[in-house]
């Protein structure tokens, strides 16, 4: 059993579909990353698993019991899932304990401090039960955030780009920091990011969500190798876009040919290419117009036939004016146009 | 009222929130709409025999119009140009103006009227007879600009700072700035610090009972006790009804188009005058101040030293106390539900638009159409004779109808300030609407209550109208006692307590005035 289904949820704002037939399921415990861009609907769809919004079309199901359905939206105090914020929401005029405690007023004085102590001390925050949030670092009151959170024991925790206002570096720790508990709580969750990268790191489930709807949901590594459409590969990653056509079960490209299986000889195609996915050598196929560190690695921009491509290649690559192209098989695919 | 009104913003919808609330909030928008609408009412019965006071319907209005365009037309002028001042040019004592130039909001009209009467009647300091028609005009325009004043602070110095760099970047002078940016921006403030003030004009009977003006105001009272017929007073009373809320539509309507965020206060660079042109700012800022409020405030102290009344003051100074204090608390409850239903859209903001044209509905209107209802009750005999306890019941209940839309206005700016999040956050932890309100909501927006309580405090000491009709026999406030002065011509005795509204009216003002010039610096 799913801890959270959602068969074909809809939602509109004045006639406008902002989610337009989501069909998703978890894992019971596990990472489900909704991937998109802003306005791709994945905050609404957030909104609505934690009811705070209605929706006006499907169900969404919690623990396999019905929580929302156009005529019935089970309040958000009812539904046991919790919702860390981007801006983490800490209360402002309440202590970081006291915030923790907050979830816990079902439970006595004395056992709800304790509690609220021994979640302190779990995030490594032993000692600041008394601070209250401006008090607080930008790390440190996700951290209460995240704590507050899981003290409740949500079924399912939703994250709604918790990160985003922080650092690399400390994103990079605070990241990690959570995964692990949730991990340790065994606390399913749905992640929501704008970030890619960030989205293949956490998801044990990816979704990628564009204009309300939802391109392709799968393993990560699936969804990164195997894209639904031109639209999922470049939600995950720089690609080259090319217009060609099926000739031979082949799609041709200034750089080679593409193995085009599923599509009809003499069908228009359109050819997508990780950036990562070229290879360059010094030679005369295609001149290097500008070659530019990018992190890890560096961005070259390549114009041959009149089309401009970039590449992701190794960093400090010797390759002179002119190079020699070649499209890894992994990362080229061929899509009907 | 106005300070709160023109920095609130209301956020809407934000979660299911107020859903709980919405019909606890809708009976509380019926309470409140229900004197006005039993004044309408009961004014279409038949009055068993013809209307007698078309006369005085015809002259109340003529009077209230001519009124409220020269001394709305003042308010106007004087509001406008010392926005204009302060908010786009620097001279001396400007940081100062930005809050001195709103106390005259401190004193109702009425009280401004009794001060300059005894100020300037015959063997008086001063020789200039304020009086009649055209001391009316005088009293609203120099007691109400501050309507216009901060609508057009709001207006300026916000969102259209921007406007005025990029105006003086491209070359404009002072001339154009006033008349092709800041002027034409400025409209909608314009508009809705004029309705207000014309709305004090015509709900005003203080003043213009005392100049002996007949206005809609005053024609009620005069068709109900005078001519002894309730049915043309609730008439004329509809009439002032339909201007009022006419007059708040284009408020609001003005409001909704300028849009005034506190968030966006920036600095900005002011306009540097000529010395001579220093001194006419500060000389013309200077005097509306002074006859705004210094001047009334020193002479009220001066007689009431002169005259001192204690004894006869202790019970009605209590009698406002408890009345404002109990008045106050239960319209903080009633905005309360009001804002929080109305975060949640819809329907509950046709509930607080609904509370909201209480305010429109002038103190007599909704204090006659209270007296209606409960007659009606007793005659279906739902409740017994109209005793003491009954009349404070009523008096209340009419405090509440008018001035929960004022309280409402600065508690949705104190909710609007809440970050955006919390109280989803405090949903999704399990908390229901209940507990939000009370441990998240209320404690968050703490300073906006206070500020709110402060206001509708102040509102019920100075309410005259309503207070004359439904306070019980013998039963005196500060306001009934110098109203009773003034029309017995007693003005050196009514300056004690025209004196102690004044000075309750001035503290929420220099408590809350900061709020406004604060965050432009």
């Amino acid at each position: 059993m799913s801890a959270l289904e959602l068969s074909r949820v809809s939602r509109f704002y004045h006639d406008a579909a902002v989610l337009d037939s989501i069909s998703l399921d978890t894992p019971t415990a596990g990472v489900l990353a909704l991937l998109g861009p802003s306005g791709s609907g994945k905050s609404t769809l957030l909104r609505l698993i934690a009811g705070l919004e209605p929706l006006d079309a499907g169900e969404i199901w919690l623990g396999g019991e019905i929580a929302s359905s156009p005529s019935r939206t089970l309040a958000p105090e009812l539904r046991r899932v919790g919702m860390v914020f981007q801006d983490h929401a800490l209360f402002p005029h309440m202590s970081a304990g006291a915030n923790i405690a907050f979830g816990l007023h079902q439970l006595g004085r004395a056992t709800r401090d304790a509690a609220a102590r021994a979640w302190l001390d779990r995030v490594g925050l032993a000692g600041r039960a008394d601070s209250f949030p401006h008090e607080l670092s930008g790390g440190e009151t996700q951290r209460v955030a995240l704590a507050r959170t899981l003290a409740t024991q949500p079924r399912i925790v939703l994250l709604d780009e918790p990160f985003s206002g922080l650092d690399q570096v400390l994103r990079a720790e605070l990241r990690g920091f959570t995964l692990a508990t949730l991990a340790e709580t065994n606390t399913g969750a749905v992640f929501v990011t704008h970030d890619a990268s960030e989205a293949l790191t956490v998801a044990d489930k990816l979704a990628i969500l564009r204009g309300g709807r939802l391109l392709q949901a799968g393993a990560p590594r699936d969804t990164y190798d195997h894209p639904a459409s031109p639209a999922a590969a470049a939600s995950l990653g720089p690609v080259n876009a090319f217009s060609s056509r099926v000739e031979r079960g082949f799609a041709a490209t200034p750089f080679g040919a593409v193995t085009a299986p599923n599509l009809t000889e003499g069908a228009h195609a359109t050819v997508i290419v990780r950036a990562e996915a070229i290879v360059l050598r010094p030679g005369a196929m295609a001149r290097l117009s500008s070659l530019r560190p990018h992190g890890a690695h560096d961005l070259a921009i390549l114009e041959a036939d009149g089309t401009v491509w970039q590449a992701l290649v190794p960093s400090r690559s010797e390759l002179g004016d002119h190079v020699d192209v070649t499209l890894q098989p992994s990362g080229a695919f061929v899509f009907p146009a | 009222m106005a300070l709160i009104s023109e920095l609130s913003t209301a956020k809407r919808g934000a979660t299911h929130h107020g859903a709980a609330f919405a019909p606890i909030a809708a009976l509380v928008a019926l309470a409140c709409a229900t004197p006005a609408l039993a004044a309408v009412l009961f004014s279409l019965a038949p009055s068993g025999g013809t209307f007698t006071a078309g006369g005085l319907l015809v002259d109340g209005a003529l009077g209230t119009l001519a009124l409220a365009i020269v001394g709305g037309g003042g308010a106007v002028l004087f509001g406008a140009t010392s926005a204009w001042l302060v908010s786009l040019c620097t001279f001396p004592g400007r940081n100062a103006f930005e809050w001195l130039l709103v106390l005259p909001l401190a004193a109702p009209s009425y009280v401004l009227a009794y001060s300059y009467a005894s100020l300037t009647w015959a063997g008086g300091p001063f020789p200039l007879a304020i009086d009649g028609f055209w001391g009316a005009a005088f009293i609203y325009a120099i007691g109400l600009y501050p309507y216009v004043y901060l609508a057009m602070r709001a207006g300026l110095a916000g969102r259209h700072a921007i406007a005025f760099e990029a105006a003086r970047s491209l070359g404009a002078r002072p001339r154009d700035l006033f008349w092709r940016v800041a002027l034409p921006l400025a409209r909608p403030a314009l508009v809705a610090g004029g309705a207000l003030a014309a709305m004090e004009i015509a709900a005003d009977y203080g003043a213009a009972q005392h100049f002996g003006l007949t206005t809609l105001s005053t024609a009620i009272f005069r068709a109900w006790y005078s001519h002894g017929d309730p049915i043309s007073a609730l008439r004329i009373a509809t009439v002032l009804l339909v201007g009022a809320v006419a007059l708040l539509v284009a408020e609001r309507a003005a409001r909704g188009q300028a849009r005034f965020h506190l968030t966006r206060w920036r600095p900005m660079a002011r306009l540097v005058l000529s010395p001579v042109a220093c001194a006419g700012a500060f000389g013309f800022c200077a005097l509306l101040v002074l006859l705004g409020a210094g001047l009334p405030l020193a002479w009220l102290g001066r007689l009431a030293l002169l005259h001192p009344s204690v004894e006869d003051l202790a019970g009605p100074l209590t009698n406002t106390l408890a009345l404002a204090s109990v008045g106050a608390f239960a319209t903080l409850c009633c905005a309360v539900l009001i804002a929080v239903a109305a975060r949640r859209g819809g329907a509950a903001r046709f509930a607080a638009f609904v509370a909201g044209s209480g305010y429109a509905a002038p103190g007599a209107v909704i204090a006659f159409g209270a007296l209606m209802a409960f007659g009606a009750a007793r005659d279906a005999g739902w409740v017994g004779g109209f005793g003491s306890s009954l009349a404070l019941a009523a008096l209340l209940w009419t405090y509440v109808a008018r001035f929960t839309a004022a309280g409402v206005q600065p508690i949705e700016a104190g909710f609007a300030r809440t970050p955006a999040h919390i109280n989803a956050a405090a949903a999704t932890l399990g908390a229901g609407s209940w507990r939000r309100l009370v441990q998240i909501d209320l404690p968050i927006a703490a300073p906006s209550l206070a500020a709110a309580a402060l206001i509708l405090f102040v509102e019920i000491v100075k309410e005259l109208p309503a207070t004359l009709i439904l306070r019980p026999l013998n039963f005196d406030t500060l306001a009934v006692k110098a109203h009773a002065y003034a029309s017995d011509e007693r003005l050196l005795e009514a300056a004690a307590p025209a004196l102690l509204i004044f000075v309750v009216g001035l503290a929420p003002l220099l408590i809350l005035s900061r709020g406004i010039s604060g965050p432009s610096r």
